[in-house]
C-alpha cells in the first residue's frame, strides 16, 4: 500500500483497546516483557533501545510532542501538513531520497498526526541503521534549508485530496468533526478535527512551517526509538553522532487543556450522501493519563464487540433491531469520549434505537458487571500483548507513547497491571459517572430525511460548509 | 549550510567529551554523505515439516519459540468461485459467518463465551478462490481453542433464525456499499472486465443473498470444508511432534473427503476498444478511477518480471504513478497499480481518488505513464535495480510473525509453488532485464484495451474526458449496467 502519511487519530485508541479487553487469568504476566534501555541526549533527545533479533529487520521512530491540539484557530490542520512537508527532503537529503533509502531497499517509512503528537518511522533491514539515523536527524537538524513554498503549496494539494478521500466523498466522513465540534466549547485544542479545513489549509504559510518547525521539532521535544536487530553499543554511537548536536530549543509550553463538559444534551442531525441512517452517542470522558481509562475501556468490550456483549446482544440478536453496534472509549492525552455508534436494520428508527441504547446502559449503570463479564474482557489481554512483542515497530510505538505521556517507557506494564486490577465497582461506578452524564446525540440521515433523526422534532440541523470542495491547486 | 554543519560537528565533539561517552576524537560530521550500508544480513527463511495427514489434508508445522503464541490455521483450496452457483452468490462467505452460530453441543452465546475466557477467536472467511478457518493463541490456550474450532467447522448447526439475522445484516451492509464510491468503482470495473457469466465479473447482490436458503448453507458445508482440499498449517510455540498430536486428537472426527477443485474458468468476453466506462455519483469530491485488463494467473513464467515491473510503475511510493500523479502533481492522495494474479486472470489494474476538477488531467497522465512503461520511456538501469532491490530486500519482514510466517509458508502451497521459494526468491527475481520488462509491459498493458471505469460527478468531469480525446465514453449505472435514459455521449 502507498497511501500513507494518513492521519491516525485513533492510534492510541487502538493501543488501549488491545490492553484493554483483558483479564490473564492465569495472568501472571511473565510474558508482559519488553526488554529496553533509556537515556537522554545532553540536547533532550530521549532515546529508547529495545534489541529484538528474531529477524535481520528493525524499526527507527521518532515522535514528536506535538499534534492538533497545539494548532492556532485559523490554522487547524496544519500539524498534519507540516507532517507532510516533513517527507519533502531536508539540508543534505534530496527529495526522493528518503523513500529510495527505505522502500528502495524492502523497508518501508512514513508518518502519522494525531491530536497530542506526531510520528515518523522506517521499517529498514537491519544494515540500514545508519541511514535512517541519519535521514531522521537531518530532517530534525535542517529541513528549513531546502523549505520553499512550491513544497509547501504540493503538500498542501495532496492533504486537500487527502481530506477528500477520507472524510468529504465518504459516507459518514464528517462525523468525528461534528462530534469534536460539537463536544467542546469554540477554540477549544480537540474542538477542531486533526486533518484541518480547507480554509485552514490554504491559509498555511511557509513562515508558519518555520514558526512551528523552531517550536515544536528541537531535541528536547522528540523521542526517538530504535526497535530489532542491531548492536546498542554501536547504535549509541551513531546516535550521538548524527543526534548530538543539534542544538536544543526552547521549552516547550504545555497548556492545561480542561476535560470535554456538556452543560445539557446536544440533538443534532446532519444530512449526508448516504441510504441508511446512523446514530452517534457520545459522552465526555477523561483521556490516558486518568486512572478511569482503565474501567472505561472495560467497559467498551462490556458492551460491544462480542455477540454477548450487552448492546450487541441486546440490539443485534435479542431484539434484532440494529445492523452493528459498536461502543469505544476514545482516549486521548488531555480529553477522552465514550461513543456508541448504531447501524439500523430497516424499518427501525434512530429514536427506536436511541430508546433500546438507554434501556441497556441504565439497566448496566444500575447494576453493574458481572464477574464473568469483567473477566471476559479482561481475557485477551495477553495475547494482544504478545502479538504486539512480534512488531518492531509496534514495539517502539509502544515504549515511545509510555515515555512521552507518562515519563515513563515501561507504562506498557503499568497499564497492563491497572487493567487486571479494574473491578466490577469500578465498572459500575465509572458508568454511572461518565454515561449518566449529558452527551451529543447525533442523528445522520439521507439528504431530505430529517425526519429519519432520532426525536427530529428537538434535533437541531447540522450544516457543514463544503469549502472549496471543487477547489484544484489553491 | 557547510559551515553550519561544521560548527555543529565541533558541538558533537564538545558534547562527547562533556558527556565522557566513550569515544576517541571525532572527524566532523559530514552529513552531505549518505552512509554507507553493510553487507546485507543473510536471509533466514523459516523451516517447516509437511505431513500428509491419513483424512488427506497436509499438515505444516514451522517452530517459533521465541514468544508463547501458535498460530494455527486450516486453509482450503477453492474457495466461493468454484463451488458457488451463479444465482447462489454469497453462500459461502454466509456459511462462514454462520459456524458461529452454534454447535450440536453449544450455543451461539456459548462458543463467543468460551472464546472470550480463553482470550482469543476463531475467524472463519471463504474468498473466491480459498477459504481459512483459524486463530492465533497463547501456547497454553492452544489446545482449547482448536477444540472449539473443530466443533464449530464439523457440527455447526446453522440455525434458522441466524440466517434471517445475517442475511438483513448483509442487505444493510450492500445497500451502505452503494454509497462507497470506491467499492462501486471497483465492482463495476470487475464486471466490465469479466462480465456476468465469469466468475471474476459476479459479486453478491440483493437478489443472490435473498436466494440463500438454509439447506443451502448445510449443503456447502458439507460440501466444502473436507480435508482432501485442506492445508493445516501450525507455527509458533510448539514442537512439530506436539502440534501433530493436538492436530491428530483435535480433528479426530475430521474423516477423509473431497479434493482440490479444477478451477475452470469460462472463457474471457472478446475484448473492446478501449473506452471510458463513467458512472455518475452526484456532488462527488473525488472521481474513483480503475484503469485495466484482465491479467495473467499466479503461475504465469513472466510472475518475478511482473513484479518487478509493478514496483517500478505503481507498486510503490515512489512509483512513476504516484510520483507523478500525487507527489508533482498533486492530483491525488495516493494512485497505484497492481497484478491481481490467482488461478484465472487476475485483472491488471492501475488508478486512484482524483480530485473532481483534475479528473481529466489525471487520466493524461495516467496513460502517459502506461504508454510510458510500455515503450516511450524505458526502464532505467537505476530503476531496475531499487525495484530489484526492494523485492529481494523486503523479504525477511514477511517472516516476522507467527501469522506472516503461516501465510508465506500456506501460500507456496496453495499456488503450487517449489518449498525453496523463497531461497530462490533473490536469483529469480535479480534474473530479470530490461528485454524481459520492455516485453511483458507490451503482453499484459494492452493500451488499445484498456477500460477506464471512472466513477463520480458527471456533470464536472464528463465534458473534460471527452475533450482529453482518450477514448469513447460510455455511461453505466452503479451496478454496471448500461444507465438507462441517458443521452449517448460516446464520440470517435
Amino acid at each position: 500500500m502507498i497511501k500513507r502519511r494518513r492521519i491516525l487519530p485513533v492510534a492510541l485508541l487502538l493501543l488501549t483497546i488491545a490492553l484493554a479487553p483483558a483479564l490473564a487469568q492465569n495472568g501472571s504476566a511473565d510474558s508482559i516483557k519488553i526488554p529496553f534501555e533509556t537515556y537522554k541526549l545532553p540536547n533532550g533527545l530521549t532515546v529508547i533501545l529495545s534489541v529484538d533479533r528474531t529477524v535481520p529487520t528493525l524499526a527507527v521512530n521518532v515522535w514528536y510532542h506535538v499534534g492538533s491540539k497545539n494548532e492556532t484557530p485559523g490554522r487547524t490542520g496544519f500539524a498534519h501538513l507540516f507532517e507532510h512537508v516533513m517527507f519533502t527532503g531536508s539540508g543534505n537529503v534530496p527529495y526522493g531520497l528518503h523513500d529510495k533509502l527505505t522502500e528502495g531497499v524492502g523497508g518501508s517509512n512514513n508518518g502519522t498526526t494525531n491530536n497530542d503528537r506526531t510520528n515518523y518511522f522506517e521499517t529498514i533491514p537491519s544494515n540500514y541503521l545508519e541511514t535512517a539515523l541519519w535521514l531522521e536527524s537531518d530532517r530534525m537538524g535542517f529541513l528549513l534549508d531546502k523549505l520553499d513554498l512550491a513544497k509547501l503549496n504540493a503538500q498542501r494539494d495532496i492533504v486537500k485530496n487527502e481530506r477528500r478521500q477520507s472524510y468529504d466523498n465518504q459516507p459518514y466522513g464528517r462525523v468525528s468533526e461534528i462530534l469534536a465540534a460539537a463536544m467542546y466549547p469554540k477554540g477549544h485544542p480537540y474542538s477542531w478535527p486533526v486533518i484541518g479545513s480547507m480554509v485552514d489549509l490554504t491559509a498555511a504559510s511557509e513562515e508558519d512551517v518555520k514558526a512551528f518547525f523552531r517550536l515544536y521539532y528541537a531535541p528536547n521535544n522528540a523521542t526517538l526509538a530504535v526497535v530489532g536487530d542491531f548492536d546498542p553499543a554501536e547504535a549509541k554511537k551513531l546516535i550521538e553522532k548524527y543526534f548530538g548536536a543539534l542544538p536544543q530549543g526552547k521549552p516547550v509550553q504545555r497548556p492545561s487543556v480542561p476535560l470535554g463538559k456538556l452543560e445539557a444534551g446536544k440533538r443534532l442531525v446532519y444530512e449526508d450522501r448516504v441510504q441508511v441512517p446512523r446514530l452517534y452517542i457520545q459522552w465526555p470522558t477523561v483521556g490516558f493519563k486518568r486512572d478511569d481509562d482503565y474501567p472505561l475501556s472495560v467497559m467498551s468490550s462490556i458492551l460491544s464487540g462480542s455477540r454477548t456483549a450487552r448492546l450487541t446482544k441486546a440490539l443485534v440478536y435479542d431484539s434484532q433491531i440494529a445492523s452493528q453496534v459498536f461502543a469505544f472509549q476514545n482516549p486521548s492525552e488531555d480529553v477522552g469520549v465514550f461513543q456508541v455508534t448504531v447501524v439500523p436494520r430497516p424499518e427501525h428508527s434512530l429514536t427506536e434505537l436511541e430508546a433500546a441504547v438507554d434501556q441497556v446502559i441504565q439497566k448496566f449503570i444500575a447494576e453493574g458487571p458481572t464477574d464473568e463479564e469483567l473477566q471476559k474482557a479482561k481475557s485477551g489481554l495477553e495475547l494482544s500483548f504478545l502479538r504486539g512483542l512480534e512488531s518492531n515497530l509496534g514495539k517502539a510505538n509502544q515504549l515511545i507513547s509510555g515515555s512521552v505521556f507518562h515519563g515513563n517507557a515501561a507504562q506498557f506494564r503499568t497499564d497492563y497491571q491497572k487493567t487486571l486490577a479494574v473491578t466490577a465497582a469500578d465498572v459500575k461506578r465509572v458508568a454511572a459517572a461518565y454515561l449518566g452524564r449529558p452527551r451529543i446525540v447525533l442523528s445522520v440521515v439521507p439528504k431530505g430525511k430529517k425526519d429519519q433523526a432520532s426525536k427530529a422534532a428537538e434535533s437541531e440541523a447540522i450544516s457543514m460548509l463544503h469549502e472549496n470542495r471543487r477547489g484544484g491547486r489553491s | 549550510m557547510k559551515k553550519q554543519n561544521r560548527h555543529l560537528a565541533l558541538a558533537t565533539a564538545l558534547t562527547i567529551a562533556l558527556a565522557s561517552v566513550a569515544s576517541v576524537a571525532q572527524q566532523p560530521l559530514d552529513r552531505t554523505k549518505i552512509p554507507t550500508p553493510g553487507p546485507n544480513p543473510v536471509l533466514r527463511v523459516p523451516t517447516w515439516t509437511k505431513t500428509q495427514l491419513p483424512n488427506g489434508a497436509l499438515l505444516i508445522v514451522s517452530e517459533k519459540h521465541n514468544l508463547p503464541l501458535v498460530s494455527f490455521n486450516i486453509t482450503f483450496v477453492g474457495g466461493s468461485n468454484p463451488f458457488e452457483a451463479a444465482g447462489k452468490r454469497g453462500v459461502a462467505a454466509m456459511t462462514a459467518s454462520m459456524l458461529t452460530e452454534g454447535t450440536t453441543t453449544r450455543t451461539g452465546d456459548q462458543l463467543s463465551d468460551a472464546l472470550q475466557l480463553l482470550g482469543t477467536n476463531v475467524l472463519a472467511g471463504i474468498g473466491g478462490e480459498e477459504g481459512s478457518v483459524g486463530f492465533v493463541s497463547t501456547t497454553k490456550n492452544f489446545d482449547a481453542t482448536l477444540a472449539i474450532l473443530a466443533d464449530m467447522m464439523l457440527n455447526s448447526t446453522f440455525p434458522a433464525e441466524a440466517l434471517e439475522r445475517l442475511r438483513a445484516r448483509t442487505l444493510v451492509n450492500l445497500t451502505q456499499a452503494k454509497d462507497q464510491p470506491a467499492v462501486v468503482g471497483g465492482q463495476v470495473f470487475s464486471k466490465v472486465l469479466y462480465g456476468d457469466a465469469h466468475p471474476y465479473g459476479q459479486r453478491t447482490t440483493e437478489a443472490s443473498v435473498k436466494a440463500i436458503t438454509r439447506d443451502d448453507v448445510v449443503a456447502f458445508q458439507k460440501a466444502y470444508f473436507q480435508p482432501g482440499r485442506a492445508i493445516i498449517t501450525v507455527v509458533g510455540d510448539v514442537t512439530t511432534l506436539k502440534a501433530k498430536a493436538s492436530v491428530q486428537k483435535g480433528l479426530a472426527a475430521w474423516t477423509k473427503a473431497g479434493d482440490k477443485p479444477a478451477f475452470n474458468y469460462p472463457k474471457l468476453p472478446e475484448l473492446q476498444r478501449a473506452r471510458i466506462y463513467l458512472v455518475d455519483k452526484p456532488g462527488a469530491a473525488q472521481s474513483i478511477v480503475n484503469i485495466g485488463l484482465p491479467g495473467p494467473p499466479r503461475n504465469t513464467p513472466d510472475y518475478f518480471a511482473l513484479q518487478v515491473l509493478n514496483t517500478i510503475l505503481g507498486g510503490q511510493f515512489q512509483s512513476r504513478l504516484n510520483a507523478n500523479i500525487r507527489e508533482q502533481k498533486g492530483y491525488s492522495y495516493g494512485v497505484s497499480s497492481n497484478f491481481g494474479y490467482g488461478k484465472g486472470p487476475g485483472a491488471f489494474r492501475a488508478g486512484g481518488a482524483i480530485v473532481s476538477a483534475k479528473t481529466d488531467a489525471a487520466l493524461i497522465e495516467f496513460m502517459k505513464e502506461l504508454k510510458g512503461i510500455v515503450g516511450e520511456k524505458p526502464v532505467t538501469d537505476e530503476e531496475l535495480k531499487t525495484a530489484k532491490d526492494s523485492l529481494i530486500q523486503g523479504l525477511p519482514q514477511r517472516f516476522g510473525s507467527v501469522a506472516g510466517i503461516s501465510s508465506a509458508i500456506t501460500s507456496l502451497v496453495v499456488q503450487g509453488l517449489p518449498d525453496d521459494y523463497y531461497q530462490t526468491y533473490a536469483r529469480n527475481v535479480s534474473a530479470v532485464t530490461k528485454e524481459d520488462l520492455a516485453r511483458v509491459a507490451k503482453r499484459y498493458i494492452d493500451l488499445d484495451h484498456l477500460a477506464i471505469v471512472i466513477v463520480g460527478n458527471r456533470a464536472e468531469i464528463e465534458a473534460g474526458l471527452k475533450a482529453t480525446g482518450i477514448a469513447p465514453i460510455t455511461l453505466l449505472d452503479i451496478e454496471g449496467n448500461a444507465a438507462g435514459g441517458a443521452s449517448p455521449t460516446s464520440s470517435n
